[in-house]
């Protein structure tokens, strides 16, 4: 088998374990205290500042990053506890997610000391959200074929035209990091002239309009650019290297629990079920999805303990995203065949819910931060085939 | 170069010697590889010197063992190494020299009786039926893992002489010898184990399958990846075709999957820890991945993998019987959903992340 596929075992973590009995503690007495409900795909769906918040003051957000950007020099070991803890409770962590995820360490690579010393430590309190600018309505997998472009204008500045599509609670955020043309496109070479922008979702030009995801929930955005202008110095790395940095920021996007958990709270609901039940065809069923879900956590933390020696593994993300998002949609059918439940959002039984809530998400596991078909690409490079 | 590269060099130096073959009931074993890795010393490792082994790690024994399965070596390496003797030692009981093969089974239809009740191992005899005994009829003594004498609870770990007990030709698959043993008030040493010792050593049973499964996987995936290198079709290698290459990356994620639970769980019995939870997610987790690995692998193979001509055959029909051996995927899959929620029903989520 191909070495770029392998990965070291993941150690033990002493320190994890602490850091996850802390989390466990503080979700059951907010879940006690009323301050949130579990819901399905909430790193998507459950925005709210305030929860946020409370992490960053516990020291939850950042955790990764230098002590001088206000981070708190743990491991990435740690950090995979405290995100797999919110996420298999439900707890609504999107307004952060994205910043805390990869925008951060994103700018920690790239940014300029001015940027990472205005920005970072407000992302570590919780206060500061991001939203990715990737695709267009023209380009999804292909994402080299963006036409967003960006010019220099007589200041020095950028003037951005263009638009972004699937930008996750954009209505929510303060900034996007926006991938641009900054030169035209070279059909000789597709992947030179992007570059990425540091961009204030606050400035005249942008407008944010709703797309709504099928159970009507607004999280998506289209977010338009016209003639917007963006002071110089907040391009993000280098003018040109856009392409590479999207592809290093892959390895956090794809390689985290949020990528086998979307549905956890669909399972938890579900193992109350057979709790009660002990009925032998649901047993085996959650035997079998607890067994797929294990083996995800072993892939997954083997990248996190990969991130800790400092290696960027891409290729093995990818393998995390495409299993395990496969996984987080088989869920629904895993569970539906061996109850006798009718989805229902509305209903009073918190399974039927939650299956109607993860029917509704399902497809998006697979597409989001790069389709299966994308991904597979990716691994059969890894592979050797390409 | 670690231990386990050289250990894993050596077998894969007397494996070269030992091309596989099909195994049919006049030939049923490789006796010749057994002969050639107990000279070496290799059908002892990871049992203590002092008990009659080679001494060396767990990690050494799964080597042998995961290198064995990927050259589909027919050998009762496995059971040796990985059950029999480990259940042995932690039941006080004597070793057999490892150059002669032990292998094990569950034993659940044999009524066991004491003969002696005095303290330490004792002496049993036992009658009935023992079905599916990996490599009867070439393993010389047999470990049984039998329910206790009527009032006694728990269970009895036996060490049965095979060698004057006659085996049927019954195989599983792959050919590999899984045929059932017929006890008349056979004596035996043993000693009583409680209802937990022997769920530990039925893990173990499932964790060296496991581990087996695992190392096919792999193979599995590399010669495929290799075929569809070096087959042409419409002008151009069969992995130059994107339908091919999706067929491949799904092999790739069901075997980093199966490779890293399975390692997970050798490392937690490595510590000590009870590994029945992770034991099971391993085996259910490996049967899952054997359905989609085998069928894409010959598919990709195209009709000379469907022969016995081509060496696909000797690894997929192992694949398929190995996944259902050592407890089938349903029986696992309902032991680790109910050990999960054994803690009750809010307290799946903690027991996941304790369970590996």
């Amino acid at each position: 088998m191909s070495n770029s596929l392998t990965l070291a075992p993941a150690p033990r973590s002493e320190a994890a374990e602490q850091v996850r009995a802390e989390v466990r503690e503080f979700l059951a007495a907010e879940l006690a205290a009323g301050t949130f409900q579990t819901h399905v795909d909430t790193w998507l769906s459950g925005v709210d500042p305030a929860f946020s918040k409370k992490l960053g003051e516990r020291g939850w957000l950042g955790m990764t990053w230098p002590k001088e950007y206000g981070g708190h020099e743990r491991s990435a070991m740690e950090r995979y506890a405290v995100t797999e803890e919110l996420l298999a409770a439900g707890a609504p962590v999107a307004a952060h997610w994205i910043a805390d995820r990869q925008s951060g360490p994103n700018l920690l690579t790239y940014g300029t000391e001015k940027q990472r010393r205005e920005i970072l430590p407000r992302i570590v309190a919780g206060e500061c959200f991001f939203v990715i600018g990737m695709s267009e309505p023209d380009s999804g997998s292909d994402l080299a074929s963006i036409r967003t472009r960006a010019t220099r204008n007589g200041d020095g500045d950028w003037v951005v035209n263009g638009a972004k599509v699937w930008t996750s609670n954009a209505h929510h955020s303060h900034y996007g990091i926006v991938l641009v043309r900054t030169s035209p496109a070279d059909p000789s070479s597709r992947h030179a002239g992007m570059s990425q922008l540091l961009v204030d979702l606050s400035l005249p030009g942008i407008s944010i309009n709703p797309i709504r995801i099928l159970d009507g929930g607004h999280h998506f955005n289209e977010v338009v650019f016209e003639d917007v202008v963006v002071p110089g110095d907040m391009l993000l790395g280098e003018e040109g290297n856009g392409w590479h940095q999207v592809t290093a920021e892959l390895a956090f996007e794809r390689s985290g629990p949020e990528r086998f958990l979307s549905t956890y709270p669909l399972i938890a609901e579900f193992g109350r079920r057979v709790a009660e039940t002990g009925d032998a065809a649901q047993l085996a069923a959650l035997g079998r999805l607890s067994a797929r879900l294990l083996a995800l956590r072993q892939m997954s933390l083997r990248i996190a303990a990969a991130l800790d020696r400092g290696e960027l593994p891409n290729i093995p993300a990818a393998l995390v995203k495409d299993v395990g998002t496969t996984f987080e949609a088989d869920v629904v059918e895993e569970v539906r065949k061996v109850v006798d439940v009718t989805p229902s959002l509305a209903s009073p039984d918190p399974l039927a819910r939650a299956l109607a809530e993860a029917q509704l998400h399902q497809p998006g596991f697979t597409l989001r931060g790069g389709t299966n078909e994308i991904l597979r690409g990716i691994v059969a490079r890894g592979l050797g085939l390409r | 170069m670690s231990d386990q590269d050289l250990v894993v060099e050596t077998v894969k130096d007397i494996l070269g010697r030992f091309e596989p073959f099909v195994l049919t009931a006049e030939r049923r074993w490789d006796a010749g590889l057994w002969s050639a890795l107990a000279d070496a010393g290799l059908t002892g490792v990871g049992l203590p010197e002092e008990a009659g082994g080679s001494g060396g790690e767990l990690a050494d024994a799964v080597a042998i063992v995961r290198t064995l399965a990927a050259g589909a070596g027919a050998v009762p390496v496995a059971e040796q190494l990985l059950v029999a003797g480990p259940a042995l030692l932690a039941a006080d009981l004597e070793l057999p020299s490892p150059e002669q093969p032990t292998t094990f089974a569950v034993a659940a239809g044999v009524t066991v009786h004491p003969v002696d009740n005095g303290d330490g191992p004792g002496r049993f005899t036992l009658s009935g039926t023992v079905a599916d005994v990996p490599w009867a009829g070439a393993a010389r003594h047999v470990v049984l893992l039998a329910p206790a004498p009527a009032g006694m609870g728990g269970a009895v770990l036996a060490l049965v002489d095979a060698s004057s007990l006659p085996a049927d030709d019954a195989a599983n698959l792959a050919g590999e010898p899984r045929a059932a043993l017929v006890l008349d008030q056979v004596a035996a040493a043993g000693a009583l184990l409680t209802e937990a010792q022997a769920g530990e050593i039925r893990a173990r049973y499932a964790l060296a399958r496991s581990v087996q499964l695992a190392a096919a996987l792999e193979q599995v995936l590399a010669w495929t990846v290799q075929y569809a290198g070096e087959r042409h079709q419409f002008g151009r290698p069969l992995g130059k075709f994107q339908a091919i290459q999706m067929e491949l990356a799904e092999m790739a994620g069901e075997v980093t999957a199966v490779t890293a639970l399975t390692d997970a769980a050798v490392q937690s019995l490595d510590r000590g820890e009870n590994v029945v939870l992770a034991a099971a997610a391993a085996k259910v987790r490996a049967g899952a991945a054997v359905e989609v690995v085998a069928r894409l692998a010959h598919q990709v193979h195209g009709a000379i993998g469907f022969t016995q001509e081509h060496k696909l055959h000797h690894l997929t029909r192992r694949l398929w019987s190995w996944r259902d051996e050592a407890g089938s995927e349903l029986a696992w899959s309902t032991v680790l959903a109910a050990g999960l929620l054994a803690g009750g029903p809010d307290q799946l989520w903690p027991a996941l992340t304790r369970a590996v």
